[in-house]
């Protein structure tokens, strides 16, 4: 992969979240990491997304933006194995996949921070932070838990990635804040994440040190070849970010907008537009 | 390094802990014979076997779920092990197992209906206990489940060790308490089962089996008050169709004094198992200074009210209060 600064943005508005220049072209000739296919899916008898087609390829960042409803959320639970999709088809690098479970999914290296599923607030923070994918000895038929491991690196990865100023592991999570564990949220997803990043408003509950954090890790996972499918509400968060930005509307795909295309206040115009003309 | 007093404020049996030491004191004060043989074996009877439901019970409300019929299940599955091989003349091990084995499957019929269904298990299980005590009338009716020659396995389930003023029950309390001890804090079950009763959503978004680890728990509740049933009438040598009445409310109560939650994600082992000698302890203690024998409950009863707002008002439930 060459090396070269492409697509500046020069808008006034980015000036808040300054973020990498520099960036790759993503290569859209290879394989796509992960496509989905005529995707509809239906809350029983409420339809939520219509015939969606999407692709990521690796090293791209796609962000997903549009209304409330609009479908996004949903379409990241599919990414993430967490809903079944009530048609079409899913295809994880070449391959079709059906995950059933979210667990499926994980162990591939897909890895999502979720809008309304984030963390057990019982559970201390290195229970968390493992859940799901806890380092264990097998002894038998038994996963013997290795939880001075656990809280060790669970510790370091928060401290590394600087979101948060938690001391102790063994803290349960509901003593943090609601930044805090969004925070904790992101850093299991960028620990384990080795193929594709869901990022469903990661930054909504940030400051602006921890969102600057978080956009950062975004372009380092980009950088480092991973696909991320982003949600964001803030433009001024989804355009230095997004290789390409998919609106989605009524649970369809209306417009898909390439890095460079267009600027912050035209996005919105865009979107706040498209909502309008939707309700009339 | 923590200091040692801040990790001794963390343990979570601390509470229920000084509580039972407080009423133990008080009853040594107040008669002079708490301390006998007699007084201790009736309490440590009575509290290991509802020690044991109420390990079982707790591990399942952990992971966010009731189960009501461990009380008719703490005598149905003793009432067919008795059938099988002081009736029948089945050799006792294979009963034992056979009976067993029924209890397990009363949990795992508990544990589908409400997997399958989405009904709360509160209703499931309150059908199962109805389903059990008609059952429970319909096999002894005729029948003397008596045992006058305990066989080797009553003998290891509810004999006396050696002169001691104690029983086997007591010995199967701390071993079952111990590897569920074990289950829960160190095995990676055990950390879905936390995750499961603590938030259902994001325990199944990050890779969590949580229907397979509630069915799991409904089998190793009804299997533990079916265990725990039998070893009662290992050392009653007898049973009847009342044996276990109210032990449901019981274990639930052991669990909740003993600092487990009612919505689920949070408990102990150790602390239910504490919980259980308190009611044993009030019980046996309020005979002793002469309160009439039935009136304890009167008092469970207020102190389980005052335990739970003590609770939540120390935030010791957090996260679900607002
Ligand atoms: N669990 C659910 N059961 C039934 N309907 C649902 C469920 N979740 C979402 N929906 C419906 O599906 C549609 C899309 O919801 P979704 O959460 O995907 O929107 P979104 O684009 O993420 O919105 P937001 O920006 O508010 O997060 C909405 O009409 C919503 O009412
Ligand atoms: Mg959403």
């Amino acid at each position: 992969m060459s090396h070269g600064p492409q697509n500046r943005n020069s808008h006034p508005t980015d000036a808040a979240i300054p973020v990498a220049e520099k960036r790759n072209e993503v290569d859209r000739s290879r394989e796509p990491l992960f496509e989905l296919r005529a995707i509809s899916h239906s809350y029983g008898r409420n339809k939520a997304i219509f015939d969606v087609n999407l692709l990521v390829w690796p090293g791209e960042v796609v962000a997903l933006v549009g209304d409330n409803g609009a479908g996004k959320s949903t379409l990241l639970k599919i990414f993430a194995g967490y809903l079944e999709p009530t048609s079409g088809s899913l295809r994880f690098m070449g391959e079709e996949v059906r995950f059933g479970t979210p667990a499926r999914a994980r162990a591939l290296g897909i890895e999502a921070v979720y809008q309304d599923l984030a963390i057990v607030d019982q559970l201390s923070l290195w229970r968390n932070f493992f859940l799901g994918k806890e380092i264990a000895r097998k002894i038998g038929p038994l996963q013997v838990l290795e939880r001075r491991r656990m809280r060790r690196e669970a510790e370091t990865a928060i401290a590394k990635l600087g979101l948060t100023r938690i001391r102790s592991a063994e803290q349960p999570v509901w003593a943090l804040s609601g930044g805090e564990r969004q925070s904790v949220a992101i850093t299991r997803a960028i620990y384990f994440g080795a193929k594709l990043l869901l990022l469903d408003e990661p930054t909504a509950a940030l400051s602006v040190r921890e969102t600057r954090n978080v956009l950062a890790s975004i372009h380092q996972a980009r950088d480092h070849g991973l696909g991320v499918l982003y949600i964001d509400h803030n433009m001024n968060h989804v355009l230095p970010v997004a290789d390409r930005i998919v609106l989605l509307e009524h649970g369809r795909i209306v417009r898909t907008i390439d890095r460079g295309e267009v600027g912050v206040e035209e996005l919105q115009e865009l979107i706040a537009r498209r909502a309008q003309n939707a309700e009339s | 390094m923590k200091s040692f007093t801040e990790s001794l404020l963390n343990v979570r049996e601390l509470a229920p802990g000084l509580g039972l030491l407080f009423v133990v004191l008080f009853f040594t004060l107040q008669t002079g014979n708490f301390w006998s043989p007699e007084t201790m074996t009736a309490v440590s009877s009575v509290a290991s076997t509802i020690a044991i439901v109420a390990v079982g019970v707790t591990i399942l409300m952990i992971s966010g779920e009731f189960d009501l019929s461990v009380g008719q299940n703490f005598a149905f599955t003793p009432i067919v092990w008795a059938l099988l091989f002081v009736s029948d003349g089945i050799n006792q091990w294979i009963s034992l197992i056979a009976a067993l084995g029924l209890a397990c499957f009363v949990g795992i019929i508990n544990g589908l209906v409400t997997t399958i269904f989405g009904i709360p298990s509160f209703i499931t299980t309150l059908g199962m206990f109805f389903v059990l005590e008609g059952l429970n009338n319909l096999l002894i009716t005729g029948h003397q489940l008596m045992m006058f020659q305990p066989s080797t396995a009553m003998w290891l389930l509810g004999a006396q060790i050696g002169n001691t003023p104690f029983y086997m029950p007591l010995v199967w309390m701390f071993v079952i308490a111990f590897v569920f001890w074990f289950v829960l804090t160190r095995l990676r079950y055990g950390n879905w089962t936390l995750a499961t009763g603590g938030k259902v959503g994001p325990a199944k978004a990050m890779g969590v089996a949580t229907i397979r680890v509630k069915r799991i728990n409904f089998v190793l509740s009804a299997l533990l008050a079916g265990l725990a049933g039998c070893m009662q009438f290992s050392y009653l040598h007898t049973v009847t169709q009342g044996q276990g009445q109210n032990y449901e409310l019981l274990a639930i109560t052991a669990a909740v004094l003993g600092g487990t939650s009612l919505f689920g994600g949070m408990g102990t082992i150790w602390g239910s198992v504490i919980g259980a000698y308190l009611l044993a302890t009030i019980q046996i203690g309020l005979v002793l200074i002469g309160v009439p024998g039935s009136f304890y409950v009167t008092f469970i009863g207020v102190l389980l009210v005052i335990v739970v707002i003590a609770n939540v008002r120390l935030g010791r439930f957090g996260g679900n209060q607002a």
